[in-house]
């Protein structure tokens, strides 16, 4: 196992080198860099934009520039982001504790709803309350975050029983430790139901289909036939064998909680991390993507190998050599 | 001038950061209070609090509040007054430019702010050349910097290379402290001082407001500064209110649910917005004010370059279709065919004016009106392309020029304006009318730069500059050797006699000293424009907030917008 391991970590780096070199590629695909939004102002030079292009190698082809970026990166230095002026990393720690709180509270919502509504329905296959749900879920599916977002945010306008937008109140400072968790936890209930639901009713599809595959199984009929009790067949043998293809979803999502989802971010006024990125791709804040992709790639890896060692837990039958 | 969206240029009104301290006052009635406070919203986060290396609006305007210049601009009269500076005078040729700073200012840490802190912001940051800012091609006249020297304590000198007429409004310049960023200078790290990461207690400036939170994507909070000189009349240190708030609000729609809901106190509107919000003034206790014509302008222009492309050796663009562009007539059909009032009925609900002349009538003192204007008529551009041989021969359709040439080009525009867009589409339409097949692309905004500055792949653009209120500060789009000179760029002679009447103008206005006679070559300069249309003008947005009824002193103007005496209003 430990091999396992260290083989895996190994194999972190060219994969890392091949994303960071696509994203490069990428974004010098797009016409212009950064200092274009420059050009359209009279009173700035050619010569100013052409000393700033040299000064970051923008001037050079995309290896070049990759080359000079690795240099830094092996020296643990993602450099300084165009836009903010400060280095990379700086930027990304200033909204990575907001992703994360959302992006956990999503995530416990989702899991925590979809995983036991998947089994409900499953054992419940078309009786009445599993058509109520999937019909719920096919519209949390096809409703589209923004209007979903506008809509809970006109809602609370009317009502004035949720905030609209935002992650602190205004008077936040003045408030108990308590009020403030209260506080944090009431601007936390519109972005998580946006974002939970379309993933509450993916998940619960799922779930409801690797748990009907399971409950066709033979030895299902057989713990039925030997006589146990029902709810045993279903939690103890059931449902530990379509749980299998999740925890291999889940370890997907451990990237998630890092990387933001910017269309809510933007409607909910939530500071997260979505934006910053949409923004720094938008302007194309080179070293800022770069750094960003480089975070958001090395969580994804690191989600399935840790997804991957749960999964050799959770199924005896899975052994890595 | 660079281009924007037209939402945005709202916004960026009212976060002009100049202020002016004479408002009409019909309020003397009510006694200003101190205390309260003021909340915002601006539509993008801040990216750095460095005044001096990052340039954009947004913190340009709440860094106004924070740093002042030696001069500023009247929100009213956009004229330039007294700031840091009490006085001035101007030696005889008009090159050497002596200040007298006021000597009881403090910045807000409590140092006398002195000369040396003038002289220090241009000679070690403006003119440093590791520092990014451009700040630096503002003060450099062809290819020379000016001289700062401090003659005494409280006395600044500068000398410039030639005679240069906006030197006083370009004195609006933030002054930085010297006692706090010597340090940093020489150490080389000032491109990388005051950025987000910043304990704002060390961003010391000697502005009405100093930075006291800034939680990010969220909100920034300035408190008042203690130490701040101006006074009103009753000798009372000013400003009155006590805390000025910005929410970071990146959607629109979201911003008119925060105003309805009192969140914010300011809303600059939408076209689409004014229905909304109008009949809710008394309900939701704020008044929606219109101010007039933005500066944000739109325009048409064709490609104009007679220059080839080095590598391929073809013209940028093909005979045929530089012999229309090049052709008055064609350009005085086309401006004939655009349906001004419904680009204003249709894409801003009525709230548009029409745009003649090359300023922004809120430009004020240099705003000429007597240019020539093209009203809609579609047989009156028949006619004048009849003139010069378009018309449809085969009856298809499409025009056709005297050698048989299809009339049909590419028109493109920046996609992320909607407004634009919808413009764009109306022009498109005009334009068929005319028998002119167009083929209308929307482009992002950086493929739309680098046809526009390095490939020259275009036969149509729809563009916006924001304009201003000092028409030199657009040099680079009218002089004809300009990189910004978009219809035939970095020309190394004037390619026809009226645009080398234009730079002359244009450098004969900046040398001289005497407004009216400056303003006579600027009169001019807007008339050729009008008579020759290298940029065919359309509509301009107009100017559109709502702001709770709460504020005393409060005197919107165009070029202001609502706060520019932010100092001064006070909460009732």
């Amino acid at each position: 196992m430990i091999n396992y391991i260290i083989r895996r970590l190994l194999f972190f780096i060219p994969l890392l080198l091949a994303v960071s070199f696509i994203g490069f590629v990428c974004i010098n695909l797009a016409p212009g860099n950064y200092f274009d939004s420059l050009k359209q102002n009279p009173q700035v030079s050619q010569d100013t934009i052409r000393l700033y292009e040299q000064k970051y190698h923008l001037d050079q082809n995309v290896f070049t520039q990759y080359y000079y970026w690795l240099v830094n990166i092996s020296k643990l230095d993602f450099g300084y982001s165009f836009a903010y002026k400060i280095p990379v990393f700086e930027v990304l720690k200033s909204r990575m504790f907001n992703t994360f709180i959302l992006s956990l509270s999503v995530l416990l919502f989702s899991w925590l709803i979809a995983i036991p509504l998947g089994i409900y329905c499953a054992v419940n296959q078309y009786k009445f309350t599993d058509k109520l749900f999937s019909f719920f879920s096919f519209i949390g599916l096809s409703i589209p975050s923004f209007f979903f977002a506008l809509l809970l945010l006109y809602f609370a306008s009317l009502t004035g029983i949720l905030p609209a937008g935002g992650m602190h109140s205004l008077n936040y400072e003045a408030f108990s430790p308590l009020g403030k968790f209260l506080d944090l936890l009431k601007h936390l209930i519109i972005p998580t139901l946006v974002i939970g639901t379309s993933s509450i009713a993916g998940l619960q599809r799922l779930m409801r289909g690797n748990m009907l595959e399971v409950l066709r199984a033979q030895y299902i009929t057989t713990a039925r036939a030997k006589g146990l009790p029902e709810y045993r067949v279903i939690y103890l043998h059931a449902v530990r064998n379509a749980i299998n293809p999740m925890v291999t979803i889940f370890g997907g999502s451990l990237a998630g909680l890092l990387s933001g989802a910017a269309l809510t971010e933007i409607i909910c006024n939530w500071p997260g991390l979505g934006r910053l990125m949409l923004d720094a791709v938008m302007s194309q804040d080179l070293f800022l993507f770069a750094g960003d992709l480089l975070m958001i790639s090395f969580l994804l890896i690191l989600g399935y190998l840790i997804a991957d060692i749960v999964l050799a837990w959770v199924d005896p039958r899975i052994q890595y050599q | 001038m660079k281009v924007i969206k037209t939402v945005f240029s709202l916004i960026l009104l009212l976060f002009l950061p100049f202020f002016i301290a004479h408002p009409e006052c019909a309020c003397a009635k009510n006694k200003p209070k101190y205390g309260g406070e003021l909340v915002l919203s601006t539509v993008t986060d801040p990216k750095s609090f460095n005044p001096i290396v990052s340039k954009e609006s947004n913190v340009g305007a709440i860094m106004g509040l924070v740093f002042e210049g030696l001069t500023r601009t009247n929100g009213v009269t956009t004229e330039v007054e007294p700031n840091l500076a009490q006085s001035w005078e101007v030696s005889e040729d008009g090159k050497v430019w002596t200040f007298h700073l006021r000597q009881d200012v403090n910045w807000s840490d409590g140092v006398p702010f002195t000369a040396a802190d003038v002289v220090f912001t241009f000679n070690q940051l403006i003119f440093n050349l590791d520092i990014e800012t451009s700040s630096r091609d503002v003060f450099t006249i062809e290819g020379k910097i000016f001289k700062v020297e401090e003659l005494d304590k409280f006395t600044v000198r500068f000398i410039l290379p030639v005679k240069f007429a906006p030197f006083l409004r370009g004195m609006g310049q933030e002054i930085l402290p010297k006692h706090l960023l010597e340090k940093v200078v020489s150490k080389g790290k000032f491109n990388y001082h005051w950025g987000l990461d910043t304990k704002l207690e060390d961003i010391v400036g000697t502005g009405p407001f100093m930075l006291s939170k800034y939680l990010p994507a969220e909100r920034i909070t300035l408190v008042k500064n203690p130490n701040y000189w101006r006074k009103d009349k009753q000798n009372k240190r000013l400003p009155y209110i006590d805390k000025i708030i910005y929410l970071v609000v990146q959607n629109q729609d979201v911003a008119v649910l925060k105003f309805e809901q009192g969140q914010i106190d300011y809303y600059g509107l939408r076209g689409q917005d004014y229905p909304i919000l109008k009949p809710k003034e008394k309900e939701g206790n704020f008044k929606v004010y219109n101010t007039g014509p933005d500066f944000g302008t739109n325009f048409l222009l064709f490609n104009q370059n007679r220059d080839k492309n080095k590598k391929t050796k073809k013209p940028y663009v093909s005979e045929y279709k530089l012999n229309w562009f090049t052709e008055l007539k064609f350009r005085k059909a086309v401006a004939c065919a655009i349906d001004k009032d419904s680009i204003i009925n249709i894409v801003m609900n009525g709230l548009g004016s029409r745009q003649d002349s090359a300023m922004s009538p809120s430009a004020g003192f240099f705003y000429n009106p007597n240019v020539e204007k093209y009203e809609y008529s579609i047989e009156k551009a028949k006619v004048l392309l009849k003139e010069i041989g378009i018309y449809d021969r085969d009856q298809d359709g499409i025009a056709e020029d005297d050698q048989g040439n299809k009339i049909e080009f590419n028109l493109f525009t920046n996609s992320e304006n909607t407004q634009r867009l919808a413009l764009a589409n109306i022009i498109k339409k005009d334009l068929e009318q005319l028998g002119f097949k167009v083929n209308f692309v929307p482009l992002s905004f950086n493929q739309l730069t680098s046809k526009l500055d390095s490939t020259f792949d275009w036969d149509a653009l729809i563009l916006g500059f924001t304009g201003g209120i000092e028409p030199h500060f657009g040099n680079n789009v009218w002089q004809s050797s300009g990189h910004l000179h978009a219809w035939y760029p970095k020309q190394p002679k004037p390619a026809t006699s009226w645009e080398a009447e234009i730079d002359k103008i244009f450098n004969q206005a900046v040398q001289e000293l005497d407004r009216d006679k400056r303003k006579q070559f600027y009169d001019r300069w807007q008339e050729i424009v009008a008579q020759e249309l290298p940029l065919i003008y359309t509509v301009l947005p107009q100017s559109i907030f709502a702001v709770r009824n709460k504020f005393g002193n409060l005197n919107p103007t165009p070029y202001g917008g609502a706060f520019h005496n932010l100092e001064e209003i006070y909460i009732k």
